[in-house]
C-alpha cells in the first residue's frame, strides 16, 4: 500500500477516535456517560447499512431504505398484536417485498437502481403517510418490553458478524465486488449478474425489515414520519467509513461499522454540544462532502448503476 | 526527400518507479513511414503519446523541423501539424461524424458562438468523398457505424489538415483487410506528400512491408534504427528481444491427424444479423480456427458457444449430452472463453490479479464448512500467475495497472486454473508482443497435448495457418469454407474464401 491508501484507511478510525476524544471534552464526558443513549441510534442504522452496503458493493444505490423502516414498521406493529414473531417476519418480508420490486425495476425494466429507488421512497412515503393520516399506528403494549440494551446489540452483532462471514468467506461476497468492478467482465467469468443484483435488493430490503422491529421497540408505534431520512443517514455513515460510492474491490466490511459509528458519534455530539438542527445540517454537509472527496474511485466508472 | 523532419533529443518519462521511455534519441526524415516497434512495455506508446501532447515530457526534447514543440494536448498537437490515431476507439459517441472529425477545431465553422453545422457537414462530406468513403454520412451520429468505419473516420480526422507528421498506433490489430489497405494507401498519400508517417505495429511483415526505417525500442531503450531494406523479421526479433528466441514459434507439426471423438457440437446457430445457421464439431485435441473478416461473425461464435450470446437459436451440445444456453452452464461443463473485447469481457477491471484468477474457480478454494479459505486461493492465484509468468508486483495488484499482455495473461491463468477442456480464444494474441505471443502458442500447444480441444478465432491469417488443425471461414455471418491443416496452405487462399 502506498501513503495514500493508508490514509485512506486509516482516515475513518482515527477520525472516530478524535471525535469521540474531542466531544467526551467538549461535554464534560457527557457522551461516554450516555453511551447506552448515544448507540440506541446506532442499531437500526448499522443492521440496514449492512444491506446497502451489499447494494453498494455492486455499484447500486437504494435510497428506499427509509420508506422501508417506516412501512415495515407500520407492519411490524399491526401483526405485534398477533404474535411477536409473526410482528418480525411481517416486518423482514414487507421488506423484502420492496427490495423485489427495487430489483424487478433495475434488473427486469434495467432502470438505474438510483432512479427505481428515488421512485419507491417517494410512493411508499405517501402510503405511509395515508396509513397514518388520523393517528400514529400503535403496536401491542407488551412492544416496549422488548426494549433492552442486550437484546438490541445482540441482534445487531448477530446480523453484522452473519453478514461479514457471508461477504468475507463465501462466493456471494466474491461475486458482488467483481460485479461492482466490472460487471460484464464478471458475467463472463460466470456470475449470474442479474439474479444476483435482484436478490441483494431482496436481501437489502429484509434487513431494513428486520431493522424495524428495533426502531418500533423504542417507543412501540409509528408515525408519519418513520423512517425518514434513514436512506441519507446509511449513505452518510458508509461514505464516512471511506465507502467508495461506486463500490467494487475497494469495498471493506469494516466501512459499515466504523462509518455507522461515526456517524452517530457526530450526531449525537453535536446534538449535545447545543447545535441547532440547521447548524448540523450544515457541519455534517461539509463533513460528506470531504469523504466523498477523498473516497471516491476517480478510476473505475464514473455512472453509478 | 531525406531531409530530417523530427529529432528526438535525450527524451525521458518515468512513471512511478518504471523508466518507461529512457534518454531517447533519434532522427525522423521527412517524406518516410518511420517504424516503431518493440515489446509490450518498451515505451514505443509513451514516445508518441509526448509527442502528441497526451503525455507530459520529463525531460528532453522533441525538435520538428529546427524548432522544438512541446503541445499539452491533442488540439495543440494538431496545430503544430502532428496527429494521432490511436489504438482503440479514438471517436466520441454522441456527437456526429462531421463533429468527430473537426473536434478541436470548431472555432472555424463558429461565427459569434454560434455553430454553423450546415458548414462543418458540408466540408465534412466533401473530406469523405476525397477520401472514398462515401457510404459514411457526415451528419449522422457516429455510433451507428461499427468500429472498422469509426477507425476509417478517425483516419479522415487525423489526416485531412496534411499534418507534418501522423502517428498510427497499433491500428491495423482492429482492422480487417480492406479497413488496412484503406490505412496502407493513405499511409503512401502521406509521404507521396512529403510528409511522415510514425507506424507502431506489431505486425513483423506489415512493418517489413510498409515502412521505410524501423526504430527498435526495448525496455524504453533506443536500440537501433535500420532500414527496412536491409532486415529480416528474424532480424527484428532479435533486435525486439535482445536474444535469440528459444524454440519454436507456431506448431511445427504437420500430418497430424484429429481424433474423431466429438467434444461438442454445434447445429443450426443463428443470432439475429450476425449468425445465420452454423453447423460444426470440435474434435477432442484440435485447435480448429475461424477467420474471416472482423464483420464476418466470427466473433459471435465464440459468444454462441459460451451462452453469451443474446436471443441466440439452435444447438451447442457437449459430448455428455449438456446444452449450453447459458454462461454459468458453459463454465460448469468445462468450456472457457476469453473475448476480443479485453478489458470489458475479460478481466474485471477494477479488481486484483488473484481475485480475477479465483473467480470461477471459487468452488474448488473452500474449507469444510463451505467458506472460501484466504490460504487456498492466494495459493492457487500465486501458483496460475506464476505458471503464466504475469508481470507483476504481486496478486493483489489490481489488473487496470497491467500491459495488455499481462492482462490476456491473468485471463488465460484464470482458464487454466479452472481446467477447462474446451477452450474458445477469441483474438487471443491481438496486441500483443512476439515474446507474450510465443507464450501464448506453447501454452496452446501444451493444452491440445493434454487432451483439450481449442477453438481459435482470429483476424491474423498466419497464426491461423500456423497453429491450427482445421480453419473455418467465415463470410457474412455464413460458413464459406473450410481447411485442413497443410503446408501448402497460403494467406490467398484463404482471403478468396472470405471476401
Amino acid at each position: 500500500m502506498d501513503r495514500k491508501n493508508i490514509f485512506r484507511a486509516l482516515l475513518p478510525i482515527v477520525g472516530l477516535c478524535a471525535i469521540f476524544v474531542i466531544f467526551n471534552i467538549f461535554t464534560n464526558w457527557r457522551m461516554i456517560s450516555n453511551l447506552p443513549l448515544v448507540l440506541s441510534q446506532a442499531y437500526v442504522v448499522m443492521i440496514s447499512a449492512t444491506g446497502v452496503f451489499f447494494v453498494m458493493t455492486m455499484g447500486g444505490l437504494d435510497f428506499s431504505q427509509g420508506s422501508i423502516l417506516g412501512l415495515a414498521s407500520i407492519v411490524v406493529c399491526v401483526l405485534s398484536k398477533y404474535n411477536i414473531m409473526i410482528a418480525i417476519l411481517g416486518g423482514i418480508l414487507t421488506g423484502a417485498v420492496i427490495g423485489g420490486i427495487n430489483g424487478y425495476f433495475y434488473v427486469n425494466r434495467k432502470i438505474q437502481s438510483f432512479i427505481v429507488t428515488i421512485c419507491t421512497m417517494f410512493l411508499l412515503r405517501g402510503v405511509i403517510k395515508y396509513l397514518t393520516t388520523n393517528a400514529p399506528v400503535a403496536g401491542a403494549a407488551s412492544l416496549v418490553s422488548f426494549d433492552t440494551i442486550g437484546l438490541k446489540i445482540g441482534i445487531t452483532v448477530l446480523v453484522v458478524v452473519t453478514a461479514f462471514v457471508v461477504f468475507r468467506f463465501t462466493k456471494f461476497g466474491r461475486y458482488l465486488k467483481a460485479i461492482g468492478a466490472g460487471e460484464k467482465a464478471a458475467m463472463f467469468a460466470g456470475v449470474r449478474t442479474d439474479k444476483m443484483k435482484f436478490l441483494v435488493y431482496i436481501l437489502a430490503g429484509a434487513m431494513t425489515g428486520f431493522a424495524a422491529f428495533i426502531n418500533v421497540i423504542k417507543v412501540g408505534s409509528v408515525t408519519s414520519s418513520g423512517g425518514s431520512q434513514l436512506e441519507t443517514q446509511i449513505l452518510i455513515a458508509l461514505v464516512l467509513g471511506g465507502m467508495p460510492i461506486s463500490g467494487g474491490a475497494k469495498v471493506r466490511f469494516e466501512n459499515i461499522i466504523v462509518g455507522s459509528l461515526l456517524y452517530i458519534v457526530l450526531n449525537s455530539g453535536l446534538t449535545m454540544m447545543g447545535f441547532s438542527t440547521q447548524m448540523m445540517q450544515l457541519i455534517q454537509g461539509v463533513i460528506f462532502l470531504i469523504f466523498v472527496a477523498v473516497f471516491a474511485d476517480r478510476k473505475s466508472i464514473q455512472v453509478i448503476k | 526527400m531525406g531531409e530530417v523532419r523530427l529529432k528526438i533529443e535525450h527524451l525521458c518519462k518515468t512513471f512511478g518507479i518504471t523508466k518507461a521511455v529512457a534518454d531517447v534519441s533519434f532522427s525522423i526524415k521527412k517524406g518516410e513511414v518511420h517504424a516503431l516497434i518493440g515489446e509490450n512495455g518498451s515505451g514505443k506508446s509513451t514516445l508518441t503519446n509526448m509527442l502528441t501532447g497526451i503525455y507530459t515530457i520529463d525531460s528532453g526534447k522533441f525538435i520538428l523541423d529546427g524548432r522544438e514543440v512541446h503541445p499539452k494536448n491533442q488540439v495543440e498537437a494538431n496545430k503544430e501539424g502532428i496527429s494521432i490515431i490511436v489504438q482503440e476507439l479514438g471517436t466520441l459517441s454522441g456527437l456526429t461524424v462531421a463533429e468527430n472529425i473537426f473536434l478541436g477545431h470548431e472555432d472555424k465553422f463558429t461565427k459569434f458562438g454560434i455553430k454553423n453545422t450546415n458548414l462543418m457537414n458540408k466540408m465534412a462530406t466533401e473530406l469523405l468523398k476525397k477520401y472514398g468513403f462515401d457510404r459514411i454520412k457526415a451528419g449522422e451520429i457516429i455510433d451507428r457505424y461499427n468500429f472498422e468505419d469509426r477507425k476509417l473516420i478517425e483516419i479522415v480526422k487525423a489526416t485531412y489538415f496534411e499534418p507534418k507528421i501522423v502517428v498510427i498506433d497499433e491500428t491495423t490489430t482492429a482492422l480487417s483487410n480492406e479497413g488496412r489497405h484503406e490505412l496502407y494507401k493513405h499511409m503512401e498519400r502521406i509521404k507521396k506528400a512529403g510528409n511522415t508517417v510514425i507506424f507502431i505495429s506489431h505486425d513483423l511483415p506489415e512493418i517489413l512491408e510498409k515502412s521505410d526505417t524501423v526504430t527498435v525500442l526495448r525496455d524504453g531503450v533506443y536500440i537501433d534504427t535500420v532500414s527496412s531494406k536491409d532486415i529480416d523479421e528474424e532480424g527484428l526479433r532479435k533486435l525486439m528481444v535482445g536474444r535469440e528466441l528459444e524454440g519454436d514459434y507456431y506448431r511445427k507439426q504437420f500430418g497430424e491427424s484429429v481424433k474423431d471423438e466429438v467434444v461438442l457440437s454445434v447445429k443450426n446457430v443463428s443470432v439475429p444479423g450476425l449468425l445465420e445457421d452454423v453447423s460444426f464439431d470440435l474434435h477432442k485435441g484440435e485447435i480448429l480456427g475461424f477467420g474471416g473478416l472482423s464483420e464476418s461473425g466470427m466473433h459471435e461464435i465464440g459468444k454462441a458457444i459460451f451462452g453469451a450470446s443474446y436471443d441466440r437459436s439452435g444447438e451447442v451440445i457437449t459430448s455428455d449430452g449438456t446444452h449450453i444456453n447459458d454462461i454459468p452452464t458453459a463454465i460448469a461443463h468445462s468450456i472457457a472463453y476469453t473475448s476480443k473485447d479485453r478489458d470489458n469481457e475479460s478481466v474485471v477491471m477494477n479488481e486484483s490479479i488473484g481475485d480475477n484468477i479465483c473467480l470461477p474457480s471459487l468452488d474448488k478454494l473452500k474449507l469444510k464448512w463451505k467458506f472460501l479459505s484466504d490460504r487456498a486461493m492466494n495459493n492457487f492465484a500465486n501458483e496460475y500467475a506464476k505458471k503464466m509468468s504475469v508481470k507483476m508486483v504481486n496478486i493483489d495488484q489490481f489488473v487496470s495497472d497491467l500491459s495488455g499482455g499481462n492482462k490476456q495473461k491473468v485471463v488465460l491463468a484464470r482458464w487454466i486454473g479452472k481446467d477447462s477442456d474446451i477452450v474458445v480464444l477469441d483474438s487471443p494474441t491481438r496486441g500483443i508482443d512476439i515474446k507474450v505471443k510465443q507464450d501464448i502458442y506453447n501454452l496452446m500447444n501444451g493444452m491440445i497435448k493434454s487432451g483439450k480441444s481449442i477453438i481459435m478465432i482470429s483476424e491474423e491469417l498466419m497464426e491461423l495457418i500456423g497453429m491450427c488443425d482445421r480453419i473455418i471461414i467465415m463470410k457474412d455471418g455464413k460458413i464459406s469454407g473450410e481447411i485442413d491443416r497443410s503446408v501448402e496452405i497460403g494467406e490467398n487462399t484463404l482471403i478468396s474464401m472470405m471476401v
